[in-house]
């Protein structure tokens, strides 16, 4: 199997799941305690049908949406997810350049292995810089200010990870940042050579935003998990988000919202923007699905900010059902991460490649010639 | 297995994939992404239930209906579908003799590989032809006139394939038409050399309704997601369709008609039918289908013109059920090509009988002696 047999998600999956020492493969593909949220979060898409319009002369088709102020060319974007390098020794370079070809977001994580500063001088499309809140104040300023400095589109301060989730699988294969071979991950990494010999050969993994200040994940072997419950700082309010907006100013959001309520709150601080997120049902098992959750959201504050409604695609259609819900855009980890591990640049840019030619054919087949044509009179939900 | 074992769908399914190389069957099977919406289509009839009146007295049910001025013995006919001449070598000769001695209708595709006019000389019984509007407007005119001199009894145009679905198993099988032979599916077709013989021995593959206009798909070898793109016209509008209206001036039909704003400028524009249709699953994934939508198509339209169910039909009950929710009729494409490439037109023949007799014995048990007692008091639909 190799990049040219990868039609979908499901393609990709496997083969990175060949490429990947498989610690590492199950720290992507896992989730907290029994994936329920997980899988809820794909399968909440096929709980509703779609209903078509014929005849509406659709040769071509706008894909384009305004987010944060930028005009992105496709209604989805490569959300930020964290240590990119032990996936593909281009990492976030390779995703990046990606992305920049498809002119979308590209987002950032704080725990990337590639300097915004780096990015910036790589791509000049729209970029999201994703912040964690650490009890370590100077490195939180450090972080906005070179996210600042960096020019970057818009600071996205995830909310949902305060502590880290339950992921079962990385307990069991024993994941820590940077790798560490212990006697259980041993064989699965030796059974991926070129993965090992990749890592070892092609520059060395950091942590740029973080590791001026703190050893663990860079020099140290830590979990995910416990990097998360020892260096975030758990008393993070709704003043410390206010703060960090006005400290920011510029787009900022608030990433992993699910209820009403906090996503008033965040019109009130100042956010320009929101993701309907759990993290891919990393964090929080059991927690509603961000496409279920969708419509309540963008009811309440649809008019106010932008609504990006973020895990669980696999398909154009499913990015269908969420823009006609009212999301502005669409957002996703998985949906990049294992092309990427498949196959690099080329792997991410087939993937996008993919994911753009299903959405035009799709809204042609829906008699839809752009992104505003898409609205809930063409969804009917199943009674369940 | 043969034919004689063959009961059910699946029974035919199971003989047709015994008999025809892996792309072939794979191109009829498949559906498009995911496949939701294909396995939606059936399954959306269970979630309806019937019920039935009893000691309604005994007596044939009369199972008869009139679709496209055309009286015909069943409430369910033959789907027009592209290429059958892949599944049998008599292809399209077949199923039309067969519609035609169980008195029903008989739909032929624009991508058909027999011609307008072969057909009309093997078969007298009710005929439809299905137009995908070319880019090369001149094949439009040129089939319309042709089923007009053949006297085609209604004309139908299928308006949810401006582009092709993604159907990732042709993708993988490299299914092309005509069928090429690469490394990679020579052992297929070589698994299968009863297939491979009636092919190479009998008439020569081609699309006969369209050669003459254009190689591609008969001489010059494209995947039909390639041919689709390349050959119909994506920016089809309303204005297309009530051209060809005009132009044929009888029953005529819109194919993939799935909401009610569509339905209603559908009589607008004089169409006398529609397909309540997502095209068998195989071109939008997430698709709604068809007996889901059908109450409200009919309550919408159904008294100004004929609703013709289309996708998932597999059982004579799930006819039952669509004729309850408001359809004139059912249509089907995959149930009939199975049996299609299971014997041939013994096999439509057979397929056909075991809907006739399905039909007609739960209409018994429903206590209905006639199609017009089947009505929204039959039925009742799960929470
Ligand atoms: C491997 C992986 C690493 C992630 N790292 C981060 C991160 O560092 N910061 C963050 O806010 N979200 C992170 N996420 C969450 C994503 O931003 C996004 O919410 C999630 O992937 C969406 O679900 P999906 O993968 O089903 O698209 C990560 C997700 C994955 C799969
Ligand atoms: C192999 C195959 C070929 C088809 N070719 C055509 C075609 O050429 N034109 C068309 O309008 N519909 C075509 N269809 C769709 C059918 O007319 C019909 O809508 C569909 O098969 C109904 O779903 P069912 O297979 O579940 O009964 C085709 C379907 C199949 C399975």
């Amino acid at each position: 199997m190799n990049l040219k047999d990868c039609h979908n998600f499901s393609d990709f999956r496997k083969l990175a799941k060949k490429k990947l020492p498989s610690p590492i493969f199950h720290y992507i593909d896992g989730a907290a305690d029994d994936e329920i949220t997980y899988q809820r979060n794909t399968s909440s898409f096929n709980d509703v049908d779609l209903v078509p319009n014929v005849l509406r002369g659709v040769e071509n088709i706008d894909l384009s949406t305004t987010i944060f102020g930028k005009k992105l060319d496709l209604p989805f974007y490569c959300a930020p997810t964290a240590l990119q390098r032990l996936f593909h020794y281009d990492g976030e370079r390779a995703v990046g350049k990606a992305a920049q070809k498809f002119n979308t977001m590209f987002g950032v994580s704080a725990l990337a292995t590639v300097s915004v500063e780096e990015i910036a001088s790589l791509i000049n499309t729209p970029k999201m810089f994703q912040f964690y809140f650490h009890k370590d104040r100077g490195l939180n300023d450090s972080c906005l200010e070179r996210a600042k400095a960096a020019k970057f589109d818009v600071l996205a301060l995830t909310v949902d990870t305060i502590t880290g989730g339950n992921r079962e699988r990385d307990l069991r294969t024993g994941f820590t940042s940077p790798p560490k071979l212990t006697l259980s991950s041993l064989f699965s990494f030796a059974t991926k050579p070129m993965w090992g010999i990749n890592y070892l050969t092609k520059g060395k993994f950091e942590l740029p935003h973080l590791q001026d200040y703190v050893k663990e994940g860079t020099s140290t072997n830590t979990s995910i998990g416990n990097y998360f419950s020892t260096m975030l700082d758990q008393s993070m309010n709704w003043n410390d988000a206010e703060k960090l907006c006005s400290q920011w100013g510029g787009h900022f959001a608030l990433k992993g919202v699910m209820s009403v309520e906090d996503a008033k709150k965040a019109v009130d601080i100042g956010c320009s923007g929101i993701m309907v997120s759990n993290h891919g049902g990393r964090q929080l098992d059991g927690s509603r699905s961000p496409f279920d959750q969708l419509a309540e959201i963008v009811d309440a504050v649809g008019d106010k900010i932008d609504v990006i409604c973020e895990g669980g695609f696999q398909r154009g259609t499913h990015m269908l059902k969420a823009l006609s819900i009212g999301a502005k855009a669409c957002s996703g980890g998985r949906l990049y991460l294992y092309a990427l591990a498949a196959a690099g640049q080329a792997g991410v840019e087939r993937a996008l490649g993919q994911y753009k030619a299903e959405l035009e054919r799709d809204m042609k087949l829906m008699g839809c010639k752009k992104i505003s044509d898409l609205n809930r009179n063409n969804l009917r939900f199943r009674k369940v | 297995m043969n034919l004689n074992d063959c009961h059910n769908f699946d029974d035919f399914r199971k003989l047709a994939k015994k008999k025809l190389p892996s792309p072939i069957f794979h191109y009829i099977d498949g559906g498009a992404d995911d496949e939701i919406t294909l396995n939606r289509n059936t399954e959306s009839f269970n979630q309806c239930d019937l019920i039935p009146n009893v000691l309604a007295g005994g007596g044939k049910p009369d199972i008869s209906t009139e679709i496209f001025g055309r009286k015909i013995s069943m409430p369910i006919f033959l789907s027009p579908t592209a290429m059958q001449r892949l599944y049998d070598p008599e292809g399209d000769r077949a199923s039309a003799r067969a519609a035609e001695k169980l008195g029903t209708m008989y739909g032929m595709s624009t991508m058909a590989t027999s011609s307008i006019e072969e057909i009309v000389n093997v078969s007298s019984g009710p005929k439809l032809f299905q137009l995908y509007i070319h880019k090369d407007k001149s094949i439009t005119d040129d089939l319309i006139d042709r089923c007009k001199k053949a006297k085609f009894d209604g004309l139908c145009l299928t308006v949810d394939t401006i582009v092709a679905g993604n159907r990732e198993r042709d993708h993988r099988t490299g299914f092309t038409t005509p069928p090429k032979l690469t490394i990679k599916s020579l052992f297929e077709f070589a698994a299968k050399p009863g297939w491979v013989f009636n092919y190479l021995t009998n008439k020569k593959f081609e699309l006969s309704n369209v050669k003459h206009k254009t190689d591609k798909g008969t001489n010059i070898t494209k995947s039909v997601i390639e041919y689709v793109n390349e050959q119909y016209d994506p920016g089809m509008n309303w204005q297309d369709a009530e051209y060809c209206i005009k132009k044929w001036n009888g029953p005529f039909a819109l194919k993939g008609v799935m909401s009610v704003e569509d339905a209603k400028k559908a009589i607008d524009i004089g169409c006398t039918a529609i397909f309540l249709s997502n095209h068998g699953g195989r071109q939008l994934d997430g698709s709604r289908s068809p007996f889901d939508q059908l109450k409200e198509i009919s309550d919408a339209v159904g008294d100004k013109l004929e609703i013709i169910l289309d996708g998932g039909v597999r059982r004579g009950t799930h006819v039952l059920k669509a004729i309850a929710a408001g359809a004139k009729a059912c249509s089907f494409g995959k149930m009939f090509l199975f049996s299609l490439a299971s014997g041939g037109q013994a096999g439509v023949e057979r397929a056909l009988q075991n809907m006739q007799k399905e039909i007609e014995r739960n209409m018994l048990l429903m206590g209905c002696k006639s199609l017009k007692e089947l009505n929204r008091s039959k039925i009742i639909y799960k929470k």
